[in-house]
């Protein structure tokens, strides 16, 4: 009797001892989310909306570790409250005045949204796979279309077919690629071939962002297809997240050196007077960055991408490079 | 049930060694096929979406819908081709055709669907007009390999669900097998060299079952066996 009680206090312990950091991680999840609003099962993905307080936060699937799609505090819309959407504003830095952007990938829609407020005359479109985000995206994080901010829905490389094909080709000064499925983004939204499209619809003064990780070997097979495709890319890494911006500007569009960067930042600030202090984006620029020499360029024939982002390098890189 | 190979290579003896070395080979090469068609289909889905996108209608409608279409025309085809031809002439002819046309879509693709792309068709009627044309083809004669094995391996009435059921069992857990390896590992290489590299196996597995029936028939003859 005294053996079982020893061995059931022992299994208690061991159990415990187990679950007490998951239900850190659960709590801690439910704290910053809140609880599920509204769940929809889409053709793409799990999509669940949270709410806690006046913050809304959009998931596709419920599985711990899954990155958040977006977060919007719907009592003060303009603040950024994930650091990605902050980072891409880098693109203002290559081409201060755009006159029209193609984002692919909507999400929670902060990215056009905001875009739109600032810039009101900006001619912005959407591509989104999805046909069910966009409605959540307009009842739960104040997202809205009009006649200059148009959501085609579409997977992101067959929107740019079509707009190759159309005559005159439409150009557009900003090009931001922010399409991730419930992972990461998908294969033949990476590769050589899909950037040589998109540099079809890149005006010479235009320039591409692109969201991605910058943890694993990915990064720098992406890294090393855009300077295959556009010869030159420059790299933003966020300082509170994972993320990292890839920039690649179009022919007649410069690269820039930090203090160019922090100068331009703080023209355009003085005059938008944006939510966030865009200086503190510029001062992300990495104008060192390269890529890994042993990486290759991601093709359609071959884009081994699960295997690449299994390959974490976040241990080698601070050995490193000491970030 | 008299078998309609019963005259020429392998031995109608029934279950004499040889026989049984020829039943195994059959089964074995509905095998093949089987992994080489699922193998198909799921490098299919990659060779696709760059042209047609991600949608759902191409990877379930398109891809999954033609493989279905071209494998019940397959059938059929091979049920009635079974009771004409030998049965190893028809399955070496397949698994070559198969294999050169498996090595040829890499060459033909980008034509292909640009092609088809420019018709003006959308994601939906595209992908699946685009799949149809890239593998159609080949799923239809990988089609006629099961009910010419089980033709061949039936002997009398009795024996035939016995057949049917280890053929369709076999070929099954070859085709989860070549599912499971080509989503797994196989889709981590070089998208071109997995279709000729297959291409070229399953090519070879034809010209090595043509040439031994061949040999066979030719040693047979010289010992004075009846053809």
């Amino acid at each position: 009797m005294k053996k079982h009680l020893r061995y059931t206090v022992l299994v208690g312990m061991i159990c415990m001892v187990w679950l007490w950091p998951a239900g850190s991680v659960c709590r801690g999840a439910l704290y910053q989310m809140g609880r599920v609003i509204h769940e929809k099962n889409s053709l793409y993905n799990s999509i669940f909306v949270y709410q806690e307080g006046s913050v809304v936060t959009l998931r596709f699937g419920k599985r711990a570790g899954l990155h958040i799609q977006s977060q919007v505090d719907i009592e003060n819309m303009h603040e950024h409250l994930l650091e990605y959407s902050k980072l891409m504003f880098c693109g203002l830095l290559y081409n201060p005045e755009p006159k029209r952007m193609l984002v692919l990938g909507l999400g929670g829609g902060v990215i056009p949204r905001e875009m739109r407020y600032y810039f009101p005359d900006l001619e912005i479109d959407v591509a989104e796979i999805d046909p069910d985000i966009p409605p959540i995206a307009t009842q739960f994080m104040g997202f809205k279309t009009d006649d200059k901010l148009k959501v085609h829905v579409d997977d992101g490389r067959m929107f740019i077919k079509k707009q190759l094909r159309r005559k005159p080709v439409p150009k557009y000064d900003i090009v931001i690629l922010d399409a991730f499925n419930g992972d990461y983004i998908p294969f033949h939204l990476m590769t050589r071939e899909f950037l040589k499209e998109v540099s079809g619809v890149l005006d010479e003064d235009g320039v591409v962002v692109a969201n991605v990780f910058s943890s694993n070997r990915l990064f720098d097979a992406e890294f090393k297809t855009f300077l295959d495709v556009f010869q030159r890319c420059q790299v933003f890494f966020g300082d509170l997240s994972g993320n990292a911006m890839l920039v690649s500007p179009g022919a007649k569009c410069e690269v820039l050196t930090v203090e160019e960067a922090l100068d331009r930042a703080e023209q355009i600030q003085q005059t938008l007077k944006l939510s966030f202090d865009l200086v503190e984006v510029a001062g992300l620029l990495d104008p060192e960055a390269v890529p890994d020499p042993k990486a290759r360029a991601l093709t359609d024939d071959l884009a081994p991408v699960n295997w690449l982002r299994e390959q974490d390098t976040t241990s080698e890189k601070s050995a490193g490079e000491g970030r | 049930m008299t078998n309609c190979d019963s005259t020429t290579y392998p031995p109608s003896e029934s279950a004499g060694p040889r026989r049984r070395l020829a039943a195994a080979a059959m089964v074995f090469i509905a095998c093949a096929c089987g992994w080489f068609m699922m193998e198909l289909e799921i490098l299919g889905v990659r060779v696709l979406v760059p042209y047609f996108g991600s949608a759902v209608y191409v990877i379930t409608g398109s891809v999954i819908g033609v493989f279905l279409l071209s494998l019940s025309i397959g059938y059929l085809l091979g049920g009635w081709l079974c009771g004409k031809l030998n049965a190893w002439t028809l399955l070496g002819a397949v698994m070559i055709a198969v294999g050169g046309w498996q090595c040829g879509i890499p060459f033909f693709t980008e034509p292909v669907c640009n092609r088809i792309f420019d018709l003006g068709l959308d994601e939906k009627w595209g992908s699946l007009l685009a799949s149809l044309v890239l593998f159609g083809a080949p799923t239809v004669l990988l089609g006629t390999v099961s009910p010419t094995v089980m033709h061949w391996l039936t002997q009398q009435a009795s024996q035939s669900g016995f057949n049917a059921g280890l053929v369709l069992a076999t070929s099954t857990m070859a085709s989860f097998a070549g599912c499971v390896v080509t989503a797994f590992y196989l889709v981590l290489y070089s998208l071109r060299a997995t279709l000729c590299i297959s291409g070229m196996m399953l090519g070879g597995l034809g010209i090595v079952v043509l040439l031994t029936m061949m040999i066979w028939n030719r040693a047979r003859q010289g010992k004075g066996h009846p053809q």
